[in-house]
């Protein structure tokens, strides 16, 4: 493991811009860019970047959530909901990490990411709002205003279960990977449960504070926290997420999800590079 | 519950769990940054590394500190499937606290 200079420090301060202005414009924690970064560019540890990672991810969601509060883009009922299997998966794969060979799970991740991108190219346009005021969003729904529409949209949750599916993988991969999870969530509760993508984003950025919690405190239990890696790296990602969340609200959904699409196809390459050392 | 009172708890709820998220972030934030570049001014010195643990800790803590918000609202509220819920997200961040007293144990 590398010593910790200033030139490192200032290099995952860097680094944490980066991964945080991606990860606030497409509804990921971030962890994504970090972790092959922390790891197959400095040389960390994979257990050290996921853990340093994580962190980063709790950082981001607090953030951008307490930016986005009171704008009833945040999906709380449903997070909550959805939070009772992403923190169940979190905290098995938090006690499991150390137990799986992390070249399967690296390309177990490769073929979702790959997945979810071709699922995401194949819906640009779908919309999945109800434009009528008056329509009724049920208990799990939500109404919020649409900069792009300029009105306030309507939108129900269909097929439950396979949000909670999807919530409970994602919690699962998080804590063992050391991302926010957003990256399985985001598109299947898009293209399959009926929530925009917007919606989608801001409700995931949400709940990965939590699902991040659950597997980062493990982390922390077995020192694989380092203080000063993790203060460079969350400070980074602090300033990137903040304006990520500037220059998020004017980017369209539809280009929003091909960038997204792009980030998945390049993550899921590396990950098979890595997973078939 | 009427449609109108649910919707102003809800409102009420974002505005604390806002402020909580918020005063979380910034307290780790401040204690993250003046512990690095102390740390990175005089090396010897074991109090930057002692604000840096503060504040990760206080990071951990935030996200379990807007779960228990939740849950204390959702009781006042009498809303029983989201105070169970949330209860349960709570129990579960208490499993990993404990998994993680285990592991510490066993290093």
């Amino acid at each position: 493991m590398p010593a910790v200079t200033p030139a490192l420090a200032a290099i995952i301060f860097t680094a944490g811009a980066v991964s945080g202005t991606l990860g606030a414009l497409l509804g990921l924690g971030g962890g994504v860019f970090l972790v092959p970064f922390l790891n197959l560019v400095l040389g960390f540890p994979f257990g050290v970047a996921a853990a340093i990672s994580l962190t980063t991810v709790i950082a981001t969601s607090s953030t951008v959530s307490a930016g986005r509060a009171g704008r009833q883009l945040i999906n709380m009922r449903l997070g909550m909901l959805l939070e009772v299997a992403t923190a169940g998966g979190s905290f098995l794969g938090g006690i499991t990490a150390h137990l799986v060979a992390q070249s399967v799970l690296q390309r177990l991740f490769g073929i979702v990411a790959a997945v979810v991108a071709i699922i995401m190219l194949t819906r640009l346009r779908r919309r999945n709002v109800i434009l009528d005021p008056a329509a009724e969003p049920g208990v799990l729904g939500g109404r919020y205003y649409e900069d792009e529409s300029r009105t306030r949209v309507t939108y129900r949750v269909r097929r439950l279960p396979v949000a909670i599916g999807a919530s409970f993988l994602a919690g699962n991969v998080s804590s063992l990977l050391g991302i926010g999870g957003g990256i399985i969530k985001v598109p299947i509760l898009n293209a399959w449960c009926g929530i925009p993508l917007r919606a989608a984003a801001a409700t995931s950025a949400f709940m990965i504070g939590v699902t991040a919690t659950a597997g980062g405190v493990i982390y922390y239990g077995r020192g694989q926290i380092v203080p000063t890696l993790a203060a460079a790296a969350v400070l980074g990602v602090q300033i990137g997420s903040w304006g990520g969340m500037r220059f998020g609200a004017a980017a369209s959904a539809k280009w929003l999800k091909i960038l997204m699409a792009a980030v998945l196809f390049v993550v899921s390459a590396m990950m098979f590079a890595r997973g078939g050392r | 519950m009427t449609q109108g009172e649910r919707r102003a708890g809800a409102e009420r709820l974002e505005r604390i769990i806002g402020r909580v998220l918020r005063a979380g972030v910034t307290t780790s934030s401040v204690c993250l940054a003046v512990g690095l570049l102390w740390a990175m001014a005089a090396e010897t010195s074991s109090m930057p590394r002692l604000l840096m643990q503060t504040g990760i800790i206080v990071l951990l803590a935030t996200p379990v500190a807007r779960v228990v918000v939740s849950v204390a609202e959702y009781v006042v509220e009498r809303d029983w499937p989201f105070a169970t819920l949330t209860a349960i997200v709570l129990l579960e961040l208490l499993a990993s606290a404990v998994a993680a007293l285990l592991f510490n144990r066993r290093l």
